[in-house]
């Protein structure tokens, strides 16, 4: 159990850092489980989710210490249903949120506050949303990536109802899917690439010591249109010498930075080969 | 541009031999951008392996919870910090005040000990045992009192209890283990001498019951009540929410993403915030029971409470206070918005983020554990105000950065200011 607490550190922080900022306290309204952090550039916010009082909070993008959030999304018409992400969408003004007890994915405008029913969802047995547990959005090439118990699933970001997915990658070979705890998938728009973290229980059949994926956390690298059981692009695994521990993931596209959150830790990694223009 | 490799170009068997070689020579060098083929597929992925530039983390312990045998006289503390090493520290109670980092007398800790983040605990010198619960799993373990090392549990509770533990307690008078549970808003009671998959005995849970990210438990056996505080996040719950049944769960709670269970209907939400509370149930509570006091509102200070006792002469219920860095002590019979009789808050206390409360009796002395600092001290039973401690024990130096990061539910970059943002 930890404490709730946002902690902040320069991105070049290193070693047993002192955060920048840290926004805890009970005005902040967080609970000690916020599984995800969206960050909004153009209002210059950020957005965590509250799962135990089922809401989503938005803050001052320069929040610190005890500070309550700008707005507040709850209420019965929200539909929300222990909310374990969000992803904000800055360029068109919206919100998404997986919600894996309801196989749902809800939209709001990123400007709602208080009690504001979602204006999409994305809900239905042709959707192949199965525990649906992190979205992901990319405004640029109008692209919406979802993280599910056996796959990755994406969609046009406007897909509501019972849409069909456009690509889904699942199968042996992806590394992705239930037996493997995919946690976070991040877009990078820029060079069309899928960057999905999961991990693997127990070695995957395979020649010894050239396995894919390794034993343990893996980070893979998709391309745009990659449809199927297709291997990665490109992949980080867990070796004693990557010693990969994580699966939470955010990158800074400039420095070729992925980081990577784990447990109590963060690990950067420097990859610039995945952050080349397409 | 990194080039690629194409494997028909080549003797499979001249290929295996040079992967092998290959591989070999790739996990020893921090050459980035090589390239090697793995086995025959339409797509050779591009091996990114190399190690971290750099690592942000905290490798000192923290104290979670604590609790004390106080004819052994050791004190235990669950340190639920994965970067140190998730473990249960054992120190001495009595010892000359020092301001060093002070090594514990023995570490229960390791792969075998199954310990997760562990975040409460018990103890039964009469029967020799040490009660762990885990803000990640759905498990209860028990060690002996003695253990030491990387030590499997000895026994362990692991059938359809929740996922997600906050608060153990012993109630030796009844001989029952009592479990909160965060994601669910659950209070559940077992035997003592539980098996394996035991049901409860008895749990708390649903609309009425006014649980709320319950934390601590404890339980007054004379008044037969159970003491329980909470955070304030609610949402409503059905009974027997988050027990693991399978394909049968009740639903898909506890965050347990890969745990199969129903599927909810779209409908509309009930979450809500609730002030910080106490709520005091009858012991022999069941189901979706109505607490008999609930102690809560702004006169009460209580901001997000966690570790709960009871003073052994007075009666008060003692409150590990974190959100505002004091231990509340409020009359036994406290009920509704009412101030706490004695606060200790203040600099001189060293006190940093406490989360665990406990008395040792024979010393007369009180036990608090801070999750932000590093720091266990202790004061006078009767201390309130702004009193320095008697001692403590630290696992960093004094001016060692201040614990944050936990057990972090993500990490995001946040261009505009050149940060990361890792919430817990």
């Amino acid at each position: 159990m930890s404490q709730p607490r946002i902690s902040v550190y320069a991105s070049s922080a290193d070693g047993n850092a002192v955060p920048t900022r840290v926004i805890q306290g009970s005005r902040t309204r967080q609970a000690r489980t916020s599984h995800y952090v969206s960050i909004d550039p153009i209002r210059d916010e950020f957005a965590v989710p509250n799962p135990f009082a089922q809401a989503i909070l938005f803050f001052r993008g320069g929040a610190d210490g005890n500070e309550a959030p700008l707005r507040t999304l709850q209420g019965p018409k929200t539909l929300l249903n222990q909310p374990d992400n969000v992803a904000v969408d800055p360029v068109h003004g919206e919100a998404f949120v997986a919600q894996f007890t309801t196989d749902s994915i809800l939209v709001f405008p990123n400007t709602a506050d208080g009690d504001v029913a979602p204006i999409r969802i994305l809900h239905g047995p042709h959707t192949k949303l199965d525990g649906p547990i992190r979205v992901e959005v990319d405004p640029e090439n109008d692209l919406m990536a979802v993280t599910t118990r056996d796959a990755v699933v994406f969609f046009n970001r406007t897909d509501e109802g019972d849409a069909t997915p456009k690509w889904v990658l699942s199968g042996p070979k992806t590394g992705l899917g239930f037996s493997r705890i995919t946690r976070d998938v991040k877009l990078y728009p820029k060079g069309k690439k899928i960057i999905a973290a999961a991990r693997i229980r127990g070695r995957l059949p395979g020649p010894p010591g050239v396995e894919p994926f390794g034993d343990g956390h893996f980070i893979g690298v998709w391309q745009y249109g990659d449809n199927g059981d297709v291997e990665p692009w490109a992949v980080l695994r867990a070796t004693p010498y990557t010693e990969l521990m994580g699966r939470r993931l955010a990158f800074n596209e400039k420095t070729g930075d992925l980081f990577v959150g784990g447990d109590g830790i963060v690990q950067i990694y420097n990859l610039p080969e995945i952050f080349e223009a397409e | 541009m990194v080039g690629r490799f194409i494997p028909s170009k080549f003797r499979w068997s001249a290929l295996a031999a040079v992967l092998l070689a290959a591989g070999f020579w790739n996990q020893t060098h921090p050459l980035s951008g090589v390239l090697l083929a793995q086995q025959p597929s339409e797509r050779q992925p591009l091996i990114l392996d190399r190690p971290p530039v750099r690592l942000l983390s905290d490798p000192n312990p923290v104290f979670r919870a604590v609790a004390i045998d106080t004819e052994a006289g050791e004190v235990f503390m669950a340190n639920d910090k994965e970067s140190s090493g998730a473990s249960i520290l054992v120190y001495p109670t009595q010892f000359a005040p020092t301001d060093r980092i002070m090594e514990p007398r023995r570490r229960i800790a390791g792969p075998n000990t199954d310990m997760g983040m562990v975040c409460g605990l018990a103890l039964s010198p009469q029967h020799g045992e040490l009660y762990s619960v885990s803000g990640e799993t759905g498990t209860l373990n028990v060690f002996s009192l003695r253990a030491n090392g990387d030590v499997p549990p000895v026994r362990r509770l692991d059938g359809i209890i929740p996922r997600a533990n906050a608060g153990v307690y012993l109630d030796a008078a009844n001989d029952e283990l009592w479990i909160t549970t965060e994601h669910v808003n659950r209070l559940s009671a077992y035997r003592r001498t539980f098996e394996e998959d035991d049901e409860p005995l008895r749990f708390i849970q649903g609309p009425n019951t006014q649980l709320a990210d319950p934390h601590g438990v404890y339980v007054d056996s004379e008044a037969n009540e159970v003491y329980v505080s909470n955070h304030g996040n609610w949402r409503e719950t059905q009974t027997g929410e988050g027990e693991v049944r399978g394909g049968d769960s009740l639903t898909r709670s506890s965050l347990g993403y890969n745990v199969p269970g129903r599927v909810l209907p779209l409908g509309p939400s009930t979450g809500r915030f609730l002030p910080a509370s106490i709520t005091v149930f009858s012991r022999t509570a069941n189901g979706d029971a109505e607490p008999v006091r609930v102690i809560q509102g702004p006169r009460t200070l209580l901001d997000q409470p966690d570790g709960i006792t009871q003073d052994p002469v007075t009666g008060e219920i003692i409150v590990a206070n974190t959100g505002n860095d004091s231990v509340l002590f409020f009359a036994k019979d406290a009920n509704g918005d009412v101030p706490p009789v004695r606060v200790l808050q203040g600099p001189l206390t060293k006190l940093g983020g406490p989360v665990g409360v406990s008395i040792d009796a024979k010393n007369n002395e009180l036990w608090v554990a801070n999750w932000d600092n590093h720091i266990a001290a202790v004061f006078p039973r009767t201390a309130r105000g702004d009193m320095a401690p008697l001692r403590v024990i630290r696992t960093a130096a004094e001016n060692a950065p201040l614990a944050s990061m936990g057990r972090i539910g993500a990490v995001a970059y946040d261009a505009k200011r050149d940060e990361i943002l890792v919430p817990n």
